[in-house]
């Protein structure tokens, strides 16, 4: 009963258990085979922080295997919205999320695994967050958690996600030294490296640049553009430049509000709304 | 991935059993005590047991036809434990006060560091040496300005249990005036004042709260205090006439007679123990009052309990002056016991003494007690450090702060902390000793001294938990590990450092702890023990039963030697290991700021 009651008011973050299903949303029948393979599709999404309206009734379709890009001032939900696609929002107190989120063919907010969620879904946080371990088990983390326990295996797991990361070259003689001990840009790549160890169908990455140098930054933007042919990613950042550089989609929010979504070609040089030109011209000019 | 589930339920379910052990714990201890004390205090009256001002105890009343031949008033032992508390505030409070005065506002950054290492020494020192010294250095010296030409008493007691709270008060002090807005003290300036008049008229007035509960929580520990009292205090049942007339402190009656109270006479024990519980309870309230006070008018402007700063403290020049004065007799004191006891000891420590068994009314020797020791160590870490790092998982990764199950937790926790280690002793002479067999026992003494442990364990490590980054967390989270996972592979090696220095500060204080352990263990020097289930005494027992003993000085140096370098070893390495967890995160602390900031927001909102 002690438990039974907590669980409905989660705790800060992050120190509840993650919420294994959301209320309300009818069950996924157990039929169909659950794929995460597809874009996101998002319909008329709520979100509060307690009192606080966060997201504003935001609907959107994300495409597969295309970066695309959450642009806005600061505080306007951009975090928020990609939080929700991992669930990483039921870590947190007094969140309560409404609407329809299917990636694949799967109801994200149905009664599902999130753990297996976020095995499909990875993430990556604008501070790089590398654990106090080697290279090579920071990478297998996900895996071994997902019950691989070959050493062959994993070798093979490291060698890849490493591969994809375009830091195999780097890091090869260097798997068991301390993660602590890479630099900014490297420990940045390393948690990329780390989400793609486990085959997720998408990446979400919050400002994964701006804690960085700009030859890192640069590096790290090479590699999304690598990655697009294998996953989804979806990209929040500050930097317009970064925005029209890398990214196929963009939206653009305001104070919780989905203002404008489109082409990143056109919303960058032909905006439908006012307040899309005025805040990418403001930051360019 | 229903076992994973099921795993996530299950691991939940044990830390929160872990958690409600501490719960259990102090229901238990107050249920054993009071129930048990009530037959006697019946039989005695109430009023007669508080008021009356004999104690008289017979100790053949199990035999006698009136059960009721001796008498049975504490009176003189309330008197007694207030009055040595009263005394040991005015010296700790005052050498407290001004020592912390001194390191927060007039003393370098590196004197400061080595002083907090002193004043860390001085509080590891276990209480039975400082009693030791007492008996064995001070009071001599006082014999020879004492008009009955007997030097224990109520002052050597105040010294002593002044120096022993003094780290408490300084530590606690030297907090509030650091806490003090730095805004204060250059107002103060650009007012004209010295640096000395700032310091004295506007920055400790600004931390009176503190200070108060910083005094209240010294007296906490002065009054529960047991070993180092009835070693200097003289201990006959009577009012104390003048600094150097003998008294006995409520502690102290508890001590001296348990091994072998009657039926009438234990229930009197422990409704002494119920009283002296009544005081800690007393004092806990009006600490928190205090604190929430405090809270309320922002560094404590107004204090409804009056405390005003004496009128001298006007002259601020004295004030610096007699800060540094304090100070340095607070280092000295410290040289002297540590300096005094190698001296005197090291050259005793011989082969024989360290590594021969003994046999009773042979010649001293410390082997069996070594033995015992350690084996009272193993039990306990075994018992405690499991419990505690549970309870502090649970505390710390599960759950939400305002929760009422949590609050009724924490302030168990607390409770158990106030709880004097006598009347642990007490309880576990009711429980454990008779659970295991009946007679004294290493088990017992280690279950025990276990409880005792759970808070400083608790705290420690929910400390060190709280080091370790959220970042880690939701980059495990992010990748699908679940809570569990997460706890056993992120959270708990990175919170490795800080665990293992809690868990050496507990094996300081099993090596250090005495009056729990005399009666659940073992008070005399004894033969080796038989097995965990056998009775022993500890290095630090073992040096109680040989002051005890003059004709073996000479021995009871050379173990408070032992023993304070052991324990001062231990100290040392928990502090060398703790700081090594701050140095692992440096790079991360702004992000553990960051989320600290997130979450209250979330909260306010
Ligand atoms: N845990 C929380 N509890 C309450 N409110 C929150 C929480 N997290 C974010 N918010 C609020 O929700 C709004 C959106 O926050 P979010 O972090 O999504 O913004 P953002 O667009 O990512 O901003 P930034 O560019 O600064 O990262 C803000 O007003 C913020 O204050
Ligand atoms: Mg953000």
């Amino acid at each position: 009963m002690l438990f039974g009651k907590r669980k409905n008011k989660a705790s800060s973050l992050p120190k509840t258990e993650p919420q294994e299903t959301a209320e309300g949303v009818v069950a996924e029948t157990a039929a169909e085979e659950l794929s995460y393979d597809g874009g996101i599709t998002v319909k008329e999404a709520n979100l509060h922080y307690g009192d606080f309206h966060a997201l504003k009734n935001i609907s959107i379709e994300i495409p597969e295997h295309r970066i695309t890009a959450f642009i806005g001032p600061s505080g306007c939900g951009k975090s928020t919205f990609l939080k929700c696609f991992n669930r990483m929002n039921d870590l947190v107190a007094g969140c309560k999320v409404e609407g329809e989120f299917t990636i694949g063919n799967v109801n994200i907010y149905g009664n599902i695994d999130v753990n297996e969620l976020r095995k499909n879904v990875g993430m990556v946080f604008q501070k790089p967050n590398p654990f106090p371990m080697s290279v090579y088990d920071n990478i297998v983390y996900g895996p071994r958690t997902f019950g691989i326990k070959k050493r062959a295996a994993l070798d093979e797991i490291v060698e890849r996600s490493l591969k994809q990361a375009a830091m195999w070259d780097e890091l090869k003689d260097r798997l068991n030294k301390s993660a602590l001990g890479l630099s900014g840009g490297q420990q940045q790549r390393l948690c990329i490296a780390r989400a793609l160890a486990v085959d997720p169908k998408i990446i979400l990455m919050d400002e994964p640049t701006s804690a960085l140098d700009p030859i890192s930054t640069g590096k790290i933007e090479d590699l999304c553009m690598e990655l697009k042919n294998d996953v989804t990613v979806v990209i929040v950042t500050h930097n317009m430049q970064q925005a029209a550089r890398i990214s196929d989609k963009t939206a653009f929010f305001l104070l919780g509000d989905l203002i404008e979504y489109g082409e990143t070609d056109q919303i960058f040089d032909r905006p439908k709304d006012k307040k899309t030109e005025e805040y990418i011209t403001g930051r360019f000019g | 991935m229903n076992r994973v589930k099921a795993k996530e339920y299950a691991s939940k379910a044990l830390f929160a059993a872990a958690a409600i052990v501490c719960i259990v714990a102090v229901v238990a201890i107050f249920v054993f005590i009071v129930i048990r004390s009530i037959p006697a205090l019946s039989k005695i009256g109430f009023f007669n047991f508080v008021f009356g001002d004999v104690w008289n105890p017979d100790r053949y009343d199990e035999y006698v036809t009136d059960p009721l031949a001796g008498r049975y008033g504490i009176l003189t032992m309330i008197v007694g434990s207030i009055f040595s508390t009263v005394g040991a505030l005015i010296i700790g409070g005052i050498l407290g006060f001004f020592t912390a005065v001194f390191l927060a506002r007039f003393c370098g950054p590196r004197v400061k560091r080595v002083f907090g290492a002193v004043i860390n020494l001085l509080a590891g020192i276990p209480s039975v040496i400082y009693g030791f010294f007492g008996m064995a250095v001070i009071i001599p010296l006082f014999a020879n300005i004492s008009p009955t030409g007997d030097g224990a008493g109520l002052l050597v007691t105040s010294l002593v249990l002044g120096i022993m709270i003094l780290p408490t008060v300084v530590a606690l002090t030297k907090n509030g005036l650091e806490a003090v807005p730095q805004e204060l003290y250059e107002g103060a300036r650009a007012l004209g004042a010295t640096h000395e008049q700032a310091v004295f008229k506007t920055v400790v007035p600004a931390a009176k709260s503190s200070i108060v509960a910083a005094l209240i929580l010294g007296v906490g520990r002065a009054i529960g205090e047991t070993m180092a009292v009835i070693m200097i205090a003289g201990n006959s049942p009577e009012i104390p006439g003048g600094l150097f007339g003998s008294f006995r402190t409520m502690t102290a009656n508890i001590v001296l007679e348990m091994g072998y109270a009657g039926e009438v006479q234990m229930g009197a024990l422990l409704a002494t123990g119920v009283i002296l519980l009544v005081f800690i309870a007393i004092i806990n309230l009006l600490f928190g009052l205090v604190i929430s006070g405090g809270k309320k008018n922002k560094g404590g402007k107004k204090l409804s309990l009056g405390v005003t700063m004496p009128k001298w403290l006007n002259f601020s020049a004295i004030g610096k002056v007699v800060s540094w004065v304090c100070a340095v007799f607070v280092a000295v004191f410290l040289v002297l016991i540590i300096g005094y006891i190698v001296i005197r000891g090291l050259p005793h420590i011989t082969g024989d003494l360290l590594f021969k068994n003994y046999h009773y009314g042979g010649e001293p020797a410390l082997l069996p007690a070594i033995v015992s020791t350690l084996l009272l160590i193993v039990v306990s870490i075994v018992i405690a450090v499991p419990l505690g790092i549970a309870t502090a998982i649970f505390l710390n990764e599960y759950t939400k702060k305002g929760s009422k199950f949590v609050r009724i937790i924490r302030s168990s926790i607390d409770v158990l902390s106030g709880i004097p280690s006598i009347v642990y002793g007490l309880f576990g002479m009711l429980t454990f000793v008779v659970w295991f067999g009946g007679s004294s026992s290493i088990l017992a003494g280690g279950f025990t001294i276990s409880i005792m442990l759970l808070p400083t364990v608790i705290r420690s490590t929910e400390e060190s938990l709280k080091a370790v980054p959220d970042s880690f967390r939701e980059g495990s989270f992010a990748l699908g590990a679940g809570k569990v996972r997460t706890i056993f592979k992120i959270v708990l090696p990175s919170a490795l450092p800080g665990i293992l220095s809690a868990v050496i500060l507990a094996i300081g204080r099993v090596v250090s702890e005495t009056a729990p352990l005399m009666y659940t263990m073992g008070s005399v020097l004894q033969p080796m023990p038989d097995g965990f289930l056998g009775s022993g005494a500890t290095l630090a027992v073992a040096l109680y039963a040989l002051a005890g003993e003059y004709k073996y000085m000479d021995e009871a140096y050379a173990t408070a030697c032992v023993l304070m370098v052991l324990v001062l070893i231990l100290n040392f390495f928990a502090g060398f290991i703790g700081k090594r967890l701050g140095k692992k995160f440096q790079g991360e602390n702004n992000a553990v700021r960051k989320t600290k900031k997130q979450s209250k927001q979330s909260s306010e909102d």
